[in-house]
């Protein structure tokens, strides 16, 4: 019998399979990074993983804290700037970048910055980081998203996918052709972008998920692939290695932190210290 | 005006020298290794007013706006300490007003400070910006914050930011000497350009170390000592984040940080214990140590990887052989001043 997933691990390998063999890829720091892993060790071993702090073509040897973490590296065979970092990208030669989601819209645009009034928030989100540069010149971006959320209009337009849809991302000439997010990744399901209109299709529901479920994330109608199929699920290899070199991704970040927590403050408390 | 040759001092010093209220003023460090103890040192000053810059905000940022220090912030991104439901300082700060602040991207700030250190007024950035509100929306940079010109080669519309160049840069590294040159490696991130474009430089270090170290591995040089203003020798400095070759990041006291900065008073509660009750950051390391013991300390010490030595070796290191002849000219010093004599080329 097939080993039980989390929902977490279903993701996680979902992104991981949109990794080439010698792709050139952008990780950001989290799911993808454990997910340039899983790919790097089951079949793409030629890809070459960077970050954006300058390290080109890393072996990963522990999931990094952040996007500038080279000790958790085994090793990388180029230390650059982040400056370059962006202009190689700029130049064409990243295959695809990984981006988190805050909010999204069906041609997918992307609000990281800011939710309520952009100058007075009632939510300040991380901001851009590297993600507009990435998902603007990257020749395929794939956006993941836990916690984020659909949104008919973004309250703060931080990074382009297909603009108002149709062609106008090709069209208005300011990004290389054809680019753009090709995959959204959720912990329902897999959304793919409409080739003429661009807007997002459910094309694949992850096991014991209905489009009911999914629908009521979304304030628009749906479009639903005619093709509509059931995510694979993942391999007992698979779940074998995400669980071995990252366990708390395989949890997810809120019970991983509730239990890093309730560890730290145990030992504390057994040292008469809190 | 040239710098004294050499620019060790302390902290307290460093800081009352060299940063005036209201500068603006850098983080050198990206996201890694920051400099943890000038932060703390320029709060126990009371220093303030500034336009901060960072590329990459984390624990350094969340306290200089926490003690309202900042007015200005200019970054591309900023820690949610307290996750999706939590607060963070910079949050409040907007909320009430008390802060403004710039939005770019990676790229763009990143560009800002290359065009600064070159000496350039502007610095070309990609063109997709157009489309977002990080180019449409304005802080108090308001028009300055990207102008488009006509490239005078294509003609086309190309987005600009303007130049950086920050009154003084603070910047934690691995290793310094005396007289300024400062060693980083790892994450190079946008370490050397925030410095370099910055006026005044203060650097702390893990260790200062032999010039003769320094000159034997220069690719590691990020300053050299004549951009240099002070180097303070702060092991532990950058604690709790990390330093590669030093130590780990320490889960333990960013745990204590990012709890206590879900909220104004319990950060307030957190700077008092591990700033301000703190002289220096040997005092706040022994503090770290009488609460939590030694080894939790001692947990995070790296274990040395050394990188391979490069080959700096030539075929020789005297212009003279072994012969005592000149290898360019196959002469002896006699021979070349008795030619200098019969063509008539010295004087005097």
């Amino acid at each position: 019998m097939a080993k039980k997933y989390t929902l977490n691990e279903l993701l996680i390998i979902a992104v991981a399979r949109e990794i080439n063999n010698y792709d050139n890829v952008i990780l950001g720091v989290g799911l993808p990074t454990t997910a340039g892993a899983l790919a790097k060790a089951l079949h793409a071993p030629q890809a070459n993983l960077m970050m954006e702090a300058g390290m080109i073509d890393f072996e990963p040897l522990i999931p990094p804290n952040h996007i500038a973490d080279a000790m958790a590296c085994k090793g990388y065979a180029c230390a650059t700037d982040l400056f370059t970092a962006f202009t190689t990208t700029y130049r064409g030669f990243v295959d695809i970048c990984f981006l988190g989601v805050g909010q999204i819209d069906k041609f997918g645009n992307l609000n990281t910055t800011s939710i309520g009034d952009y100058y007075k928030p009632d939510l300040r989100l991380p901001g851009s980081g590297g993600a507009a540069d990435f998902i603007s010149y990257s020749k395929r971006t794939v956006l993941t998203m836990r916690g984020g959320e659909f949104v008919e209009e973004l309250e703060y337009f931080t990074s382009p996918g297909y603009l108002g849809g149709g062609d106008e991302r090709d069209r208005c000439g300011l990004f290389p052709e054809g680019s753009g997010p090709t995959k959204l990744i959720t912990q329902k399901g897999i959304f793919a972008f409409d080739p003429a209109t661009k807007e997002m299709v459910l094309v694949e529901m992850h096991p014991g998920i209905t489009v009911k479920d999914i629908q009521k994330d979304v304030p628009w109608e749906l479009k639903i692939s005619e093709n509509l199929s059931a995510t694979q699920p993942p391999s007992d290899e698979e779940i074998d290695f995400i669980r071995k070199f990252a366990p708390a991704a395989a949890m997810g970040r809120e019970l991983a932190t509730e239990v890093a927590f309730a560890n730290l403050f145990k030992v504390l408390e057994a040292r008469g210290k809190i | 005006m040239a710098k004294p040759i050499e620019k060790v001092m302390s902290a307290p010093d460093a800081v009352s020298k060299f940063v005036n209220d209201g500068d603006n003023l850098i983080i050198g460090n990206y996201t890694v290794g920051t400099c943890m103890e000038l932060v703390f040192e320029i709060l126990r000053q009371g220093k303030k007013g500034f336009t901060l810059y960072s590329q990459s905000g984390i624990l350094d940022v969340e306290l200089l706006v926490a003690a309202g220090a900042v007015e200005r912030l200019v970054t591309t991104y900023v820690m949610r300490s307290g996750g999706r439901n939590g607060g963070s300082a910079v949050e409040r700060a907007l909320q009430d007003g008390s802060l403004q602040m710039e939005d770019y991207t990676n790229f763009n700030y990143n560009a800002r400070l290359m065009a600064g250190m070159h000496g350039f007024s502007f610095m070309q950035v990609f063109e997709g910006i157009m489309v977002t509100d990080l180019f449409k929306k304005r802080g108090f940079l308001g028009e300055d914050k990207y102008r488009i010109i006509k490239c005078p080669y294509t003609g086309k519309d190309v987005v600009t930011v303007p130049a950086a160049n920050p009154d003084v840069c603070i910047v934690h590294v691995q290793r310094a000497d005396k007289f300024g040159n400062a060693q980083y490696w790892g994450a190079i991130g946008s370490v050397p350009a925030a410095a370099l474009a910055s006026k005044k430089i203060i650097i702390t270090c893990e260790e200062i170390v032999d010039t003769e170290i320094i000159r034997s591995s220069p690719h590691h040089t990020i300053i050299p000592a004549f951009r240099a203003d002070a180097v303070i020798e702060v092991p532990w400095g950058a604690h709790p984040t990390e330093v590669v070759g030093h130590y780990n990041q320490d889960k333990l006291m960013y745990g204590l940080f990012v709890t206590a900065a879900a909220g104004r008073e319990s950060l307030e509660e957190w700077m008092d214990e591990w700033i301000f009750s703190c002289q220096d950051r040997q005092a706040y390391i022994d503090h770290y140590v009488e609460r939590f013991g030694s080894d939790w300390l001692q947990k995070l010490v790296a274990k040395p990887l050394y990188s391979a030595p490069a080959n700096y070796g030539s075929a020789f290191h005297s212009t003279w052989d072994e012969n005592g002849k000149d290898r360019g000219t196959g002469l002896t010093m006699e021979e070349i001043e008795n030619l200098l004599e019969e063509r008539g080329l010295l004087h005097g």
